[in-house]
């Protein structure tokens, strides 16, 4: 019996092969294309305790703030009068109450996220949200 | 002929050989695996900003929670707390009327991690009604 097994040298790699496909399959289609919108570099403060949006409002603007305050929108640095430009675009292509989501940095000075919120506040914005990362135990 | 021959025994095995395809496909799969990350849950700490334009005269309500926020220190109503003493007195305020505005002022040296924890302990409490401000 075993001289027999032995005598089998090619395994099976059609299951194998399979199931690859199948991881490949998952991972592709879940891998999340939009994610290169966001800036790495900004760490978030957290806040376990905030609310979460389900629903994203499309016309939502995320504005990003540095470290070292600089504000950018989609990875594009711009300065604070091409921001309230920005946002008073925004404006008139949506309306008065479309969202904006400040994602700064947490070690950022609030002089940096005063600005942003001033830029918001010239371009007729109103609905300012600050975005933090929903986990608990701060890492640092 | 030789070479004849040997095409000839290559077809008739009828097997294509597997081998570089499944390299590839490992390669990819480890690429996934290495660079899969999972979603992060993201907070929306909604705030109101100042308007230039005045309100509408709808008044708030006159009790109204003051919070200054310096760089490592918090005043509530004037009075200096901790954060977990922070929580505490939001907590019972937010028991009593959640309905109550927050009035936040961060001094422009403080940091932004330190205004989105106030704004935590506010969800916490069940605060919706938050602005935030300024100052010098």
């Amino acid at each position: 019996m075993a001289k027999r097994s032995t005598e089998e040298v090619g395994v099976n790699m059609t299951p194998m092969i399979d199931i690859v496909f199948q991881l490949i399959i998952f991972f592709v289609v879940t891998v999340e294309l939009d994610r290169q919108a966001f800036d790495e570099t900004i760490v978030l403060a957290r806040s376990p305790h905030g609310p979460t949006v389900e629903k994203r409002d499309p016309r939502t603007v995320y504005v990003e703030v540095h470290e070292d305050g600089t504000i950018s929108i989609a990875r594009n640095r711009l300065s604070e009068a091409r921001l309230v430009t920005v946002l008073t675009q925004a404006r008139i292509a949506g309306r008065q109450d479309t969202p904006v989501h400040i994602r700064a940095h947490q070690s950022t000075r609030h002089e940096f996220v005063r600005r942003a919120m001033q830029a918001a506040g010239k371009a007729g914005l109103y609905r300012v949200s600050f975005v933090a990362l929903k986990e608990k135990a701060p890492s640092n | 002929m030789a070479d004849f021959r040997k095409r000839r025994k290559s077809e008739e095995s009828g097997e294509i050989s597997m081998t570089p395809m499944i390299d590839v496909v490992f390669q990819l799969l480890i690429y996934f695996v290495l660079t899969i990350r999972p979603v992060d849950v993201f907070a929306h700490l909604d705030v109101f900003s100042p308007s230039a334009k005045p309100q509408e005269s709808e008044t708030p309500p006159p009790p109204m929670i003051k919070i200054e926020i310096f760089p490592g220190g918090v005043l509530i109503n004037g009075s200096g707390v901790d954060m977990t003493g922070l929580a505490k007195i939001l907590g019972q305020l937010g028991a009593l009327n959640p309905k109550q505005t927050v009035m936040i002022l961060c001094s422009i040296d403080s940091r932004h991690r330190e205004l989105v924890e106030v704004l935590d302990l506010c969800a916490r409490s069940k605060l919706t009604n938050i602005s935030v401000g300024s100052m010098n």
